[in-house]
């Protein structure tokens, strides 16, 4: 099965990956706006997510802003 | 009140809150109002896949206030320098607190660390405010790679200790050239107001709102110790002196000598 390390934490996609960042926060049910992406170390800005093309065994990490002091 | 300038901007208040530790978001906004502040910070966490929450910046009118991310969490400069740009993909706002704080316990920034992330971001085109403990030396060696400013502690973070630093913040103020925000254990608003008295440029305050029973209600305490602090220090305080001079008339006393 085709999996994505998402957060440090290995997650399967029984009908393969999400083909893009837009996607795949589509079927994590988050919403785009507030996230910042990085795949393998690379950042992707907001306005890239519908063009940042996913693969297969890639690590992503989705992050945002939290309260803070 | 006269205004603060960092980094060419313009600030009429001198209160930055942290937004960590309200009970709720309503809670937040209602304290960042009162407190009159236009710079709140935040922090950059990975989202939780498993279990998504509403988005806490719903809650921070973004026209109303700047938005300062901080590299909490990081444990070294590369750690810092990695969160800072990712904050900046994520706001397209290029300011930055750098906090570097490996020790859990204390949380007392490293300063070898902070200070070569400081010389990275700062030549990435970065605003940055660097946390650090009061230290005269490291806050001139920050200056002169062009921070914003520089932020030293009052007590460790969330301690509500007050200004334990209070010599050092004293030479630090004294020799900057850039502004001087009081960063970390202000517990009380006299604890701002004696900053803001001993000269420092702003303040930042966090748990000390966030924990009080009346977040609102203390967050408007601390905006009025702010503004006296700031104007009285203006206003050049009359010296202080070992024995007492009389404020009434020496003379005209009811009795014979």
């Amino acid at each position: 099965m085709e999996t994505l390390k998402i957060n440090g934490v290995e997650k399967e996609f029984a009908a393969g990956i999400p083909a893009t960042v837009v996607e795949l926060l589509k079927q994590l049910d988050i919403e785009a706006a507030t996230v910042v992406a990085e795949i393998d170390g690379q950042i992707v800005e907001q306005a890239k997510f519908d063009q940042a093309a996913l693969r297969k065994g890639q690590s992503i990490e989705l992050i945002r802003f939290v309260p803070g002091g | 009140m006269d205004k603060l300038i960092i980094a060419g901007r313009e600030f009429k208040s001198r209160l930055l809150v942290g937004t960590g530790k309200f009970a709720s978001c309503e809670i937040m906004a209602k304290a960042l109002e009162k407190s009159g502040t236009e710079i709140v910070t935040v922090a950059l966490r990975r989202v939780n896949i498993e279990n998504e929450n509403d988005d806490m910046l719903v809650a921070i009118d973004r026209k109303r206030y700047l938005l300062l991310p901080n590299t909490s969490g990081a444990r070294d400069a590369d750690e810092a320098v990695r969160l800072s740009r990712l904050a900046r993909a994520a706001t397209g706002i290029n300011w930055v607190k750098l906090e570097v704080t490996p020790d859990p316990y204390y949380l007392l920034p490293d300063p070898i660390e902070t200070l070569k992330a400081a010389e990275i971001l700062v030549k990435d085109g970065f605003v940055v405010l660097p946390y650090i403990n009061a230290d005269p030396v490291l806050c001139k060696r920050l200056e002169d790679v062009g921070t914003a400013t520089v932020m030293p502690l009052a007590s460790p973070i969330g301690s509500n200790q007050g200004l334990k630093t209070r010599a050092a913040l004293e030479i630090i103020i004294e020799q900057s050239n850039i502004p001087v925000v009081v960063d970390a254990g202000l517990g009380l608003p006299s604890h701002a107001a004696d900053a803001m008295e001993m000269g420092a440029d702003a303040v930042l305050v966090n748990t000390a709102i966030a924990a009080a029973a009346e977040p609102a209600e203390m967050a408007e305490a601390f905006k009025l110790a702010v503004e006296a602090g700031r104007k009285a220090y203006k206003s050049r305080p009359a010296a202080a002196s070992q024995k007492a001079s009389a404020s009434s008339p020496l003379t005209g006393f009811l009795r014979n000598i």
